[in-house]
């Protein structure tokens, strides 16, 4: 049901909106307008809302400095497979652990759960020398591998087993009359059907995999293998100080495509949405 | 088109037995309804029947082959659900369509079916809408059109008019009625609607706990149910039960008045539960005397409440009646039209 809101509240709670944005929007305009100050001006007090003087050459440094380009390619790829992998991946588990009655499928779940309570720290060692042993240390394999057999997968799984839980079943029960199998059950009907779930677990695994920093400073070693978190923190001058409006300049066009993401995965999200549900 | 067979199926769910054993044999082109009160294992063996649920014990069996392994996508059956299951993605070409395409039918042949199937149902101009932009109704249409496109052996419904108002179930039951005329299917249909049960049914199985209570023709039903649950269940208002003693024919209420005089037909003397249908209780000069208690007008038909020898008991009349409360008429039954059951076992004793 929609009810009509009065001017005057709509006034308040658009008001109310912009003070709870401040927080929000205030460090990406300042990292923006940063990115094109002259150096000196990035710490003046109290901090300038529109820059005093435009400094573009930033931009052209970011890729001078390193490899930025193909960093940047590395960061897309990978992010690109990991969110695939993990939208694959848990959604066939999430179903399977919502539909397919099979002996131990509660305690396989709750094993499943616990990698969730591990954190990254504790397991950073023994996967190094793992994949040490296999040769893949400074390769994109661990970036590729671990997101996706681990716990951000876990987390899409459990997100997915919920969504497929509150399907209804006699969706699936006309499907079997209709002479589906359980996998084209999952695939025709269930998947589609788990538009909304999908994007809400693209959305965060794409961010998760895009902002990865541990992994990276602990796998890769050189600058054409670099992600951009990593790379990000390499521009330094000779002192080993920050340059700041570059740094920040690559900031803001790592942050670019966390922006389109979220844009496409949210239309879906609630296209998604409107076709859920037996009665629509 | 196929026979279905149910030979002692059982059903179990964990400890708990909730078909106990159940044996119908339904014929080719048969409309069979299965009808009994809620939870009484009507959808169980519905879906047991379907495969969309594993048969504990006995057999069932379809166009005389024994499907308790077979995968529903392997009975050649097709069901519409309660709440229609439609899918949600697919409009409604798409939906009824959706299983030949499955089944990998050309393109062409697809179109025909579905088009075949829309044009009976009157879908043919809401081909392209989506399920959530359908009325009840028409979601209804849709799901016996997904239905009916395949062609399939035999149609299970299961109580596919229950989330539709009361105008429009009518309407819908005739059409379903038509349909069978049409296509000559055998179809079973579950229902806890009497009416709709007496209405489309060739013959009906009464369920009760688990177990069948009779089957026979809708009109064997009404005139010779087989124990006081069937009577009971089947007609509408339920029928009057009232404690009679059966001495040399005669049916005489507690208070001695004669209700009815049976004659040779009349079972053993004794203490009996008389079933009378409302609509069968004459009023006349002489008989048992009842106090009128409510009047109740329905325009076609006057329902009266009585009391007859301290029972309360329902009359439905024909004729518009100028009795008050307080009233006292006498009532009577023609012998053909008393039903006696046993007391303790509820059994038809005439
Ligand atoms: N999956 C299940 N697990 C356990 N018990 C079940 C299950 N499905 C049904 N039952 C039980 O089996 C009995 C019969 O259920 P069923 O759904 O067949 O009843 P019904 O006759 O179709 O009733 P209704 O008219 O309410 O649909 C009920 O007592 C129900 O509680
Ligand atoms: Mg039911």
């Amino acid at each position: 049901m929609r009810t009509e809101l009065s001017t005057g509240k709509k006034t308040a709670l658009y008001g109310l909106m912009c003070v709870l944005l401040i927080p929000f929007v205030f460090p990406t305009w300042w990292m923006v307008t940063s990115s094109v100050k002259p150096i000196s001006d990035i710490f003046a007090f109290p901090p300038d809302i529109i820059p005093r003087a435009f400094d573009f050459s930033t931009y052209s440094k970011v890729f001078e400095l390193q490899p930025f380009a193909r960093q940047y390619w590395n960061s897309g790829y990978i992010a690109a497979l990991v969110t695939l992998g993990t939208m694959t991946f848990s959604s066939m588990a999430g179903y399977a652990f919502a539909r397919i009655r099979f002996p131990g499928a509660n305690i396989i779940f709750m094993i499943v759960l616990l990698g969730l309570l591990i954190p990254a720290e504790v397991t950073i060692v023994p996967l190094f020398q793992m994949f040490n042993r296999l040769g893949m240390v400074n390769t994109h394999w661990p970036l590729i591998l671990v997101p996706i057999f681990g716990a951000p997968s876990v987390f899409a799984t459990f997100v997915m087993r919920q969504f497929f839980i509150a399907l209804p079943v006699e969706l699936e029960e006309a499907a079997r009359v209709d002479g589906l199998g359980r996998f084209t059950i999952y695939r025709k009907i269930a998947l589609p059907l788990a538009r909304p779930a999908l994007s809400a677990v693209a959305i965060f695994t794409f961010l998760h995999s895009w902002n990865l920093y541990l992994e990276p400073i602990v796998f890769i070693s050189t600058p054409e293998k670099f992600t951009l978190p990593q790379a990000l923190t390499q521009y330094t001058d000779a002192y080993g100080g920050a340059m700041w409006n570059i740094q920040l300049a690559a900031a803001t066009l790592t942050a670019l495509p966390v922006l389109i993401v979220f844009i496409v995965a949210q239309k879906q999200f609630v296209e998604g949405l409107a076709h859920t549900g037996l009665k629509g | 088109m196929a026979e279905v067979g149910l030979h002692s199926v059982k059903k179990s769910f964990g400890k708990v037995d909730v078909i106990h054993g159940v044996d119908v044999d339904v014929a080719d082109g048969e409309f069979l309804v299965l009808v009994g009160p809620s939870g009484c294992g009507k959808s169980t063996l519905l879906r047991m029947i379907a495969g969309l649920e594993t048969v504990s014990g006995g057999e069932v069996s379809i166009g005389g082959r024994v499907v308790n392994e077979l995968e529903p996508k392997d009975r050649d059956i097709a069901m519409v659900f309660q709440n229609y299951a439609l899918y949600p993605h697919m409009n409604v070409a798409k939906n009824m369509g959706f299983s030949l395409e499955h089944r990998g039918g050309s393109k062409s042949e697809i179109a025909e079916r579905v088009a075949w199937a829309a044009d009976i149902l009157g879908l043919s101009h809401l081909l392209e809408r989506f399920p959530k932009q359908l009325s009840g109704g028409q979601r209804q249409r849709v799901a016996m059109g997904r239905a009916i496109v395949r062609n399939p052996q035999v149609f299970l419904f299961d109580e596919p008019l229950s989330n539709l108002d009361a105008k429009l179930r009518v309407v819908m039951r005739s059409e379903i009625k038509a349909l069978h005329q049409k296509l000559k299917t055998t179809m079973i249909y579950v229902t806890h609607d009497q009416i709709e049960a007496m209405t489309l049914a060739d013959r009906i199985v009464v369920m009760h706990a688990g177990k069948v209570e009779q089957i026979g023709s809708p009109l064997e039903l009404y005139d010779r149910p087989a124990n006081r649950f069937v009577a009971g269940f089947i007609g509408s208002p339920a029928m009057n039960f009232l404690p009679v003693n059966v001495r040399g024919g005669r049916v005489l209420l507690a208070d001695g008045s004669e209700l009815a005089d049976l004659g040779a037909a009349a079972p053993p003397d004794g203490d009996y539960v008389c079933g009378i249908r409302p609509e069968h209780l004459d009023i006349g000069a002489n008989g048992a005397a009842a106090r009128v208690e409510m009047v109740e007008p329905m325009g076609a038909d006057t329902q009266v409440t009585v009391s007859l020898a301290g029972q309360k008991a329902h009359l439905l009349l024909r004729d518009r009646i100028t009795s008050n409360q307080g009233d006292t008429l006498f009532v009577a039954v023609r012998p053909a039209r008393v039903h006696l059951f046993d007391i303790r076992s509820g059994k038809r004793g005439n």
